[in-house]
């Protein structure tokens, strides 16, 4: 797959269709796979594919990096999972379809934090998300690597973050807020949950608006419950759970359950699932007639 | 005076002596699946196996957020009133001797144009305890910075593990001496041999004289080399935050129209709004262009102005960055 991987790539920016090829490459020690910029073709080489390649990539697309946009039309190396958070941003207006060429990696999962990798790939360290996906065959691409995924999810969602929500779910309302205060008082503020999430792509962040400060910069519980609670909100709806936001989080917060939570609430209420096609609007910012509830007729 | 040993078995002796004259004890514990610096009661919450704790003790001396005054608004004026640190013996154990030596890089800073005594002060009352390394992992990188497990420099007290799991304890400073004699029932006399330690191997290709040299040369500003290496670059702080080294904080005021507190909190270069100015225009516009600052303050700014390290090589940032970031492979681009 990486000699298909790295002979599209070359092909694309030798042609000029593309300026700058986004992808994985090694760290010194090839140990870690890290994000890589390709923009001369001869560099081409550079890029790997293998189950390390756990970034998000597709952060790197949005107006948060004015420097790579300026390098000019992108291309990039997405999973599945990535692509959905592409299609989130296709469907928020934030650049066309067509301004982005997207390479589509067939996955067989990747490993929940890098650090875990011991040479092979056991269900064991991989992310809740890779146990259930439906995409391994890339849904929206302009190339496709890799033969076709036979693996399908499994009917009923499995995995640590169900089953952890299941928990959490029965503790009760006083259990439930004991739960959270507790991870949250943890949070360091520093907003590496933010910067990592290709959704979280506002110019100007809430926590940086201080006239007045809405949000409290001090790591003390309820400046870090304000924080925590309010970018849950804005995830709404939109979130694809690709999980980044807890793989940066350098604290540990379990950040995957708010998010998959979220996730079932939506589905339950409006019956969508962000990420799967560009050319729907998600619910939050759409006026539908039909909709079930009447509360705004 | 002699070497003394810390028995393992008195290592909660120690942690109940130093509790118990009103001390803090702050240990290698487990805290959401991972070994933090934390405030111990008990010998058995202190882990042993690990490389560095996750953060790093400096927010013992500079802690991440703190009121610095309260405020009130009357008639006539603002009333502000300043508050005063009350510190009290904070004992850091299992600190590693590349972090012990940041101490001297943090003072440098607290008391160089300015006495923050909000600073000061809990470091005139802190004893570090290092533990010497019989672990590493790739991040780590002292040796490329000049230090290694044997450095010495920072540290009160200095230990050895022994085969057993004891300590042999080299009393460094003073204040190390004074700690002994002051919780001498936790120590005792001895001899025993102590494991062999670790030595990271030097990164031999980067020559910290040589990058020095190329920062200092203007014409660097804008290579391209700074946006090749660091434009995955995400923003997000982590690296600071982690860093013992890293010091910025700003100032800001909570509270209601009337009253409130003025608070100092932890900040960092690494975000778009630390150089944004009033007028909208920011002269690190680009994330890269953070990155460089961060690079820049480390091995230029701060051997230029002080004696002391601005990078001990202790390699938080790089475990801890999401898109592994690694400082070392841009140090080595610069020593060429
Ligand atoms: S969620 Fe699917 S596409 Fe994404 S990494 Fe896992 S298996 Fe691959
Ligand atoms: S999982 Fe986290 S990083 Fe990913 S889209 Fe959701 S909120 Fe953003
Ligand atoms: S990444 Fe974690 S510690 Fe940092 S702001 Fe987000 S929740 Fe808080
Ligand atoms: S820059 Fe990185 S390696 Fe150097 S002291 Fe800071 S965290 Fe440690
Ligand atoms: S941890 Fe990495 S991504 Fe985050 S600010 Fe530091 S270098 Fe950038």
């Amino acid at each position: 797959m990486e000699e298909i991987l790295r002979k599209k790539a070359k092909e694309l920016l030798e042609s000029g269709e593309v300026k700058v090829v986004i992808g994985y490459g090694w760290n010194r020690q090839k140990t870690r796979t890290s994000p890589v910029f390709i923009t001369d073709a001869a560099d081409s080489d550079r890029l790997v594919w293998n189950p390390l390649c756990v970034n998000n990539l597709s952060v790197y697309l949005t107006r948060k990096f004015k420097d790579i946009q300026a390098l000019g039309k992108p291309a990039i190396v997405a999973k599945g999972c990535d692509i959905r958070n592409i299609v989130v941003l296709i469907t928020e207006a934030q650049f066309k379809r067509e301004d982005v060429y997207i390479i589509g990696m067939a996955c067989e999962g990747v490993v929940y934090r890098q650090e875990l990798w011991k040479g092979e790939l056991k269900p064991e360290i991989m992310p809740t998300k890779c146990h259930n996906c439906d995409v391994r065959n890339p849904h929206l691409a302009d190339f496709v690597v890799g033969g076709k995924s036979s693996f399908t999810p499994p009917e009923a969602p499995t995995g640590m973050v169900f089953d952890k929500i299941k928990a959490i779910d029965a503790m009760g309302q006083t259990g439930k807020w004991a739960f959270w205060i507790n991870e949250f008082s943890r949070c360091i503020k520093c907003y590496a949950c933010r910067q990592v999430c290709s959704l979280c792509y506002c110019e100007r962040c809430i926590t940086e608006k201080n006239m007045p400060q809405w949000i409290e910069t001090s790591a003390h519980p309820r400046g870090n419950l304000s924080w925590n609670l309010t970018r849950a909100m804005h995830l709404v709806g939109r979130c694809t759970f690709c999980g980044e936001c807890e793989r940066a989080c350098p604290v540990n917060i379990p950040l995957n359950l708010v998010n998959q939570k979220m996730i079932q609430v939506v589905k339950d209420s409006f019956d969508f699932r962000s990420g799967y096609d560009e050319k729907t609007h998600p619910p939050m910012i759409v006026f539908s007639p039909d909709d079930k509830d009447d509360f705004i007729k | 005076m002699a070497d003394r040993i810390l028995k393992k078995e008195n290592l909660g002796k120690l942690v109940a002596s130093v509790n118990d004259k009103g001390g803090r004890f702050i240990a290698p514990s487990l805290d959401a699946r991972q070994v933090v610096f934390k405030d111990v009661t008990k010998a058995e919450e202190i882990v042993t196996d690990y490389i560095l704790a996750r953060n790093s003790y400096k927010e013992y001396v500079f802690p991440q957020t703190e009121v610095v005054a309260d405020f009130t608004v009357e008639k006539h004026g603002v009333d502000l009133k300043s508050r005063e640190v009350e510190a009290r013996e904070t004992v850091v154990f299992g600190a590693r001797p590349c972090e012990a030596t940041s101490l001297s890089s943090l003072r440098a800073i607290f008391t160089w144009d300015y006495i923050d005594e909000f600073y000061t002060k809990r470091e005139a009352t802190l004893v570090v305890i290092t533990v010497a390394c019989t672990k590493a992992d790739e991040a780590c990188f002292c040796t490329t910075v000049d230090l290694s497990p044997e450095t010495r420099a920072g540290s009160d007290l200095y230990l050895l593990e022994t085969e057993s799991g004891d300590y042999i304890v080299e009393a460094m400073t003073d204040k190390g001496r004074a700690f002994v004699e002051r919780h001498k029932d936790a120590f005792s006399e001895g001899a025993a041999k102590a494991k062999t330690l670790v030595m990271p191997e030097r990164i031999g290709t980067i020559d910290l004289e040589k990058v020095s040299a190329r920062l200092k040369d203007k014409g660097h500003y804008d290579d391209q080399v700074w946006a090749r290496l660091t434009r995955k670059c995400i923003g997000c702080g982590a690296c600071t935050f982690v860093c013992p080294t890293c010091h910025c904080f700003d100032i800001t005021d909570e509270g209601t129209a009337f009253a409130g507190e003025r608070r100092k909190n932890w900040d960092a270069c690494q975000y778009d709004t630390f150089t944004l100015h009033a007028s909208g225009h920011n002269p690190r516009h680009y994330q890269y262009q953070r990155w460089r600052n961060r690079f820049m303050c480390k091995f230029n700014f701060y051997p230029g102005k002080f004696a002391s390290k601005g990078c001990v090589g202790c390699g938080r940032c790089i475990r801890v960055c999401p898109v592994r970031l690694d400082i070392t492979e841009v140090m080595e681009e610069f020593s060429r």
